[in-house]
């Protein structure tokens, strides 16, 4: 399969990037970065850019991942494969470790980029789930300035999301690691994109729950919190009748779940449902190993 | 600036500076095996999920089918035709790890990136390895005895 034909542009800057992008009066430009998910696409021609702008060549001064305490920040064409293998990644943020372990296979790993995860706003995509309970920001840069927003905010559908035709996600932010992290997925064996997958986020103070954060992929039109499950788990003890009532919870934030040939709704929000328990479990035992 | 249609793509082949023009739409497996006529790097599913265009692409592993020629301008690629004879094909064929043989090209190309990253790999290690590459004869365990047992032999 060819994709439909389409005129290239490698960009040899970000500047010069930015600049193609505010001044191309084509609506139908597309930015191109590990390609993944929109070369599959191309080619089955679900999406027929008229001009596509390359900018893999500027991994080197948008792929660098840096890891601290207060926080990390990740150019926004670090790949799959360099995030895996970052010690700072797996040490402060395992559940990004937990998804990147199980997304896709080697190969699309190694060229697929996380700025194109959040760019491309596929329901089904591990790591949105994730960015979401650790409380991502996208960073986005035009020729005119750039600008921060939640990662929350961003998402705004299947497929759609707040980048204005102009814009360049250059990066994602994440604050200060919490210590208990864990992300789950059930995936449909071929694509291997999940089904369901969730991540949790919980931290413990005086053993209880001071803090829960939840996110689920694969069953809306895009990654959401599960607030009604976190705020169950607030204040709680961490004991497995209150995580299970939890997980039961999952579809009070998910009134409309996708359904197609691989899952009905309903089937998806029980997957959803079973994956939060196991990743609650997971979060709060490392958060307790975290705190000794 | 509106880009080009047609693109002049240089690149590194085992070895070999190649140059040609082509359509900008031209995927990387298509520029090897129509335009060099390197057919040992095959199309499979066409849909990155069988692995069996898998080739080195600046020493990672990729699938060809899923990477534009012009992308991988300026790079240096190894297909299966670059490599020697080496433990992992030998380990292939004392363990039966083929029959029909299409994948094999794409599956000695995603273990050598395997064994790279992990050179002495558990049975569900190389398995979670080939999660990228589909065989529709073996049933994987000839294929992942003959990992294991390059992995024995020192194939990194």
């Amino acid at each position: 399969m060819y994709p439909a034909s389409f005129s290239y542009l490698r960009a040899a800057s970000v500047a010069e990037a930015l600049d193609v992008l505010s001044s191309s009066s084509d609506d139908d430009i597309k930015v191109l970065a590990g390609g993944q998910s929109l070369l599959p696409m191309m080619k089955l021609r679900l999406a027929t850019p008229g001009v596509l702008l390359d900018i893999g060549g500027l991994r080197p001064s948008l792929g660098a991942v840096s890891v601290s305490a207060g926080g990390a920040e990740f150019g926004a064409l670090a790949t799959y494969r360099s995030l895996l293998s970052d010690p700072g990644v797996a040490l402060r943020y395992p559940a990004m470790t937990d998804a990147l372990r199980v997304l896709a296979d080697p190969q699309v790993r190694a060229r697929g980029t996380i700025g194109g995860a959040v760019a491309h706003g596929d329901p089904a995509a591990d790591l949105p789930a994730v960015l979401l309970a650790l409380d991502a920001s996208v960073v986005l840069a035009r020729s005119r300035g750039s600008r921060t927003v939640a990662l929350d905010d961003f998402l705004l559908g299947a497929f759609e999301t707040d980048l204005a035709e102009d814009e360049l996600v250059t990066g994602l932010s994440l604050g200060p690691a919490l210590a208990g992290q864990a992300y789950e997925k059930f995936e449909q064996p071929a694509s291997h994109l999940p089904l369901a997958g969730v991540c949790a986020v919980v931290s413990l103070a005086d053993g209880v729950v001071s803090r829960a954060r939840i996110a689920v992929t694969g069953v809306a039109g895009r990654a959401f919190r599960a607030l009604a499950a976190e705020a169950s788990l607030t204040g709680q003890e961490p004991a497995s009748a209150v995580l299970a009532a939890a997980a039961a919870l999952i579809g009070e934030d998910a009134p409309r779940p996708l359904a197609d040939i691989h899952a009905s709704g309903p089937f998806r929000v029980h997957l959803a449902s079973v994956l939060s328990e196991r990743a609650l479990r997971r979060a709060v035992s490392r958060a307790s190993v975290g705190s000794q | 600036m509106t880009g080009e249609r047609d693109v002049t793509v240089s690149m590194t082949v085992n070895g070999v500076s190649r140059q040609r023009s082509v359509a900008a739409r031209t995927l990387l497996v298509h520029f090897l095996r129509e335009e060099l006529g390197l057919t040992g790097t095959h199309v499979g599913c066409d849909t990155t999920q069988c692995g069996a265009c898998t080739v080195d692409m600046d020493g990672v592993a990729v699938k060809s089918c899923t990477v534009l020629a012009a992308q991988a301008s300026g790079s240096a690629v190894t297909t299966i035709e670059g490599l020697s004879f080496g433990v992992i094909q030998r380990a292939f064929r004392a363990e039966h790890g083929l029959q029909c043989g299409f994948c094999t090209p794409g599956m000695v190309m995603a273990v050598r990136q395997l064994l790279a990253d992990n050179p002495s790999p558990t049975e569900p290690e190389v398995r979670e390895g080939l999660a990228g590459n589909l065989c529709r004869c073996t049933g994987y365990q000839n294929i992942v005895a003959a990992v294991l047992a390059a992995a024995a032999s020192g194939a990194s």
